[in-house]
């Protein structure tokens, strides 16, 4: 038996330790420990409900406008307020670009190099490449001269000793399966997405005033002031601008992002095999077109057990089965007790104690839903969509699950995961021309509405803002009493999906999907990262620290 | 000249915001030219590759993990990064940013002039202000700033000069 210790899992934000334990070539046991503490909570203590949005931004260095919007919905639905439809539009606008930009990034950027072998494409030939690439998209920038020019630059890096900066990329691993054609693709098209992560950034930059970190919201709606005719306000012209960047990022995600994931899965069937993990899972509805929240474009729903038949829809926010129900206990987390809590209960006392893998091993508190451990993130929206006959979503997933030669349960995987991110980019780059054909429309018909101005009153209130954001299922719990904050927690998608051991044992949802995962190299744990990474995990804390001495930038630790 | 002044940090982690509060206090003391940007990155790493292409000249702000007391400061030139001299990470577990210059370069972006001012830090505890040797290290970045600035013809005056 060996023991694998990775520390920290890079391409992440924030800093996460996986622990496994491999019998025969398999897992056969594993803990999640994220290594930093979010203290947030209790900076939030006493201050003023109305700015807590613009504080939890900080939270993270990747989604800050996620923050923002659940913070800014727990104060609203906390005093019930209602929101009007311009500001809806907008902030669904925000958020479906920010999930465009977040995908984008994470299939390229934080999880390509699992699957893709930057120096195999070295071998490959160009006009086979560019054959590849146009048989499978229209997307014009598949030539060779430009596949041609990605593989010369490779080629001189490589000579030049530089690749070596990818340290911690696993070239020539026997799990690696893309033939060089393929790998060529993946590798330009890694280069070129960057443009549009970036273009995705500018539209929410453009509406939110800032990026990261938008500066738009306030209590009751955006502070977006909308004047057709003014310059200085959201006007014609930069709604015509903002839908050619929409537009652009879109054809990107639909025409090279969606087909490529799709060449990837196809290289990679196997992986429908393994990563499943917690077969619970959780989504809210998400882009809200009344001004109460009552209606929404994409459903929620509750999944246990695997039984995607079975889901149990979530039709609002106000969903009192998931607001009396999600509780968080700290078992085995770095806080005092062994309690369960409420999070308008939660409490933040940290009690260290090293990792003790019986004992408290881990600064995540485990969430849980009904008792359960619960995995949250695309495969949750998008079996929530489908059970509901979303068409777009039943088209996408049934066509992948023909090509593939899937069934609908090898959704339960890494792979699945993978695949259900790529599905979710699809439908959120049309929502974001959808949302903004709606607003449009809305300002055209004389509405120019986009706040109410809402005063924070006397007495005790307590709200929660659900948002369904890249990761996942995200929740911020409020209880204002006298006009500040008298407690504040945030239960956020890698909470859900990096939690220790709850009360009864039970693992939390990265554990349990590497139980059984192939591992052929110990030294070399690509399949461990490669089940992590389809989580898309981001321990809500960054730290920027840069470390100039620290040769040694990952650990892998075999016993 | 397109210069960019590049602050990053995480505001609510005590000095770990060093580089955001810097840009605040660059924005609050001094008269910045057009050609001047001041940009709160706060923790993103590859996301905003584009920043550094852009710009002509680029100084990053940021805590950094030398040894030394709390409010030395640390400079670097794009060669320590790209040359290994230091294996510098953005943070020890995300792309950093020798991987973005080197992705830039892949991608034949123009390759800015890059500055990096590096402070120890003292306190990376949850809280939103800086600790005093840090404090006082913004006006000392500043003036290193300043004198940067000036090798390429561009004048930061403080609002009060």
């Amino acid at each position: 038996m060996s023991r694998i210790t990775l520390d920290p899992i890079t391409r992440i934000e924030g800093h996460l330790r996986i622990d496994v334990e491999a019998n025969g070539g398999k897992v056969t046991n594993a803990w999640s420990s994220a290594q930093m503490w979010r203290g947030i909570e209790v900076i939030l203590k006493g201050r003023a409900p109305e700015d807590a949005w613009s504080f939890v931004q900080r939270f993270c260095g990747v989604c800050t406008t996620v923050h923002a919007i659940s913070s800014i919905r727990a104060v609203e639905h906390a005093l019930d307020v209602e929101v009007p439809l311009n500001a809806q539009y907008i902030r669904n606008i925000m958020i479906a670009q920010h999930s465009v930009q977040d995908h984008i990034v994470h299939f390229y950027h934080l999880s390509a190099l699992d699957w893709v072998d930057i120096v195999s494409a070295l071998k490959a030939d160009p006009k086979k490449t560019a054959q590849i690439a146009q048989s499978i998209s229209d997307w014009p920038g598949n030539s060779e001269k430009e596949f041609k020019a990605v593989q010369d630059k490779l080629k001189a890096f490589v000579a030049g000793g530089k690749l070596g900066i990818f340290a911690t990329g696993y070239w020539g691993h026997p799990a690696m399966k893309l033939s060089p054609e393929v790998n060529l693709m993946a590798v330009a098209h890694y280069l070129k997405a960057l443009d549009y992560q970036r273009k995705a950034s500018q539209a929410t930059a453009i509406l939110g005033g800032k990026n990261p970190h938008i500066q738009n919201l306030v209590v009751g709606g955006v502070a977006t002031a909308i004047n057709t005719e003014n310059i200085a306000t959201l006007n014609m012209e930069r709604l015509i601008y903002l839908r050619t960047l929409m537009e652009e990022t879109r054809d990107f995600v639909q025409k090279v992002y969606y087909p490529d994931l799709l060449a990837i899965a196809g290289a990679y069937k196997d992986w429908f095999k393994y990563g499943a993990g917690v077969t619970n899972y959780m989504a809210v509805p998400e882009f809200p077109e009344d001004t109460k929240n009552t209606k929404f474009q994409l459903p929620g729903g509750v999944v246990m057990g695997g039984n995607i038949g079975g889901i149990r829809m979530v039709k609002d926010h106000r969903d009192d089965y998931l607001i009396k129900n999600i509780k968080e206990n700290v078992t085995h987390a770095w806080y005092e007790g062994n309690g369960t809590l409420h999070p308008w209960d939660g409490e933040t006392k940290p009690d260290y104690t090293d990792f003790k893998e019986n004992g408290k091993y881990s600064w995540c508190k485990a969430p849980t839903l009904d008792g359960k451990p619960v995995q949250v993130g695309p495969p949750a929206q998008i079996m929530a969509a489908y059970a509901a006959g979303n068409p777009k979503v039943k088209k996408l997933v049934d066509g992948a699950v023909s090509t593939l030669g899937i069934s609908m349960k090898d959704i339960h995987s890494t792979m699945g995961r993978l695949f259900c991110r790529g599905a979710r980019a699809h439908v959120m780059a049309d929502l974001s021309l959808e949302n903004l054909d709606k607003l449009i429309a809305n300002i055209a018909s004389g509405d120019q509405t986009y706040a109410n101005h809402t005063v924070i009153p006397k007495g005790e209130y307590r709200g929660v803002g659900f948002h369904e954001a890249p990761r996942g299922t995200l929740s911020h719990w409020i209880v204002i009493k006298n006009k500040k904050i008298e407690n504040y927690q945030a239960v956020v998608p890698s909470t859900w999906n990096a939690a220790p051991r709850n009360d009864k044992g039970e693992m939390g949802p990265y554990e349990a999907s590497l139980m059984g995962n192939p591992i052929a190299d110990a030294s070399k744990p690509l399949e461990v990262l490669r089940t992590i990474h389809s989580f898309d995990p981001c321990i809500a804390c960054a730290v920027h620290t840069v470390d100039p001495e620290g040769a040694e930038i990952t650990k892998v630790k075999v016993l | 000249m397109q210069v960019l002044i590049y602050g990053a940090g995480n505001l609510i982690l005590s000095d770990e915001g060093f580089g955001v509060h810097f840009v605040r206090h660059l924005e609050k003391h001094y008269q910045i030219p057009e050609n001047v940007e001041l940009y709160d990155g706060g923790t993103l790493g590859i996301m905003v590759h584009f920043k550094f292409e852009e710009a002509d000249k680029v100084i990053l702000v940021d805590v950094v993990q030398a040894k030394g007391e709390p409010g030395d400061i640390f400079r670097y030139e794009r060669e320590d990064i790209m040359l290994k001299n230091i294996p510098v990470k953005m943070s020890p577990h995300q792309i950093g940013l020798q991987e973005m210059l080197l992705i830039s370069e892949m991608r034949d972006a123009p390759k800015p002039d890059l500055t990096f001012f590096g402070i120890v830090a003292k306190s990376l505890d949850p809280g939103d202000q800086l600790t005093p040797p840090l404090e006082a290290g913004l006006e000392k970045v500043a003036a290193l700033v300043v004198e940067e600035l000036a090798k390429v013809g561009v004048e930061l005056k403080r609002k009060d000069a």
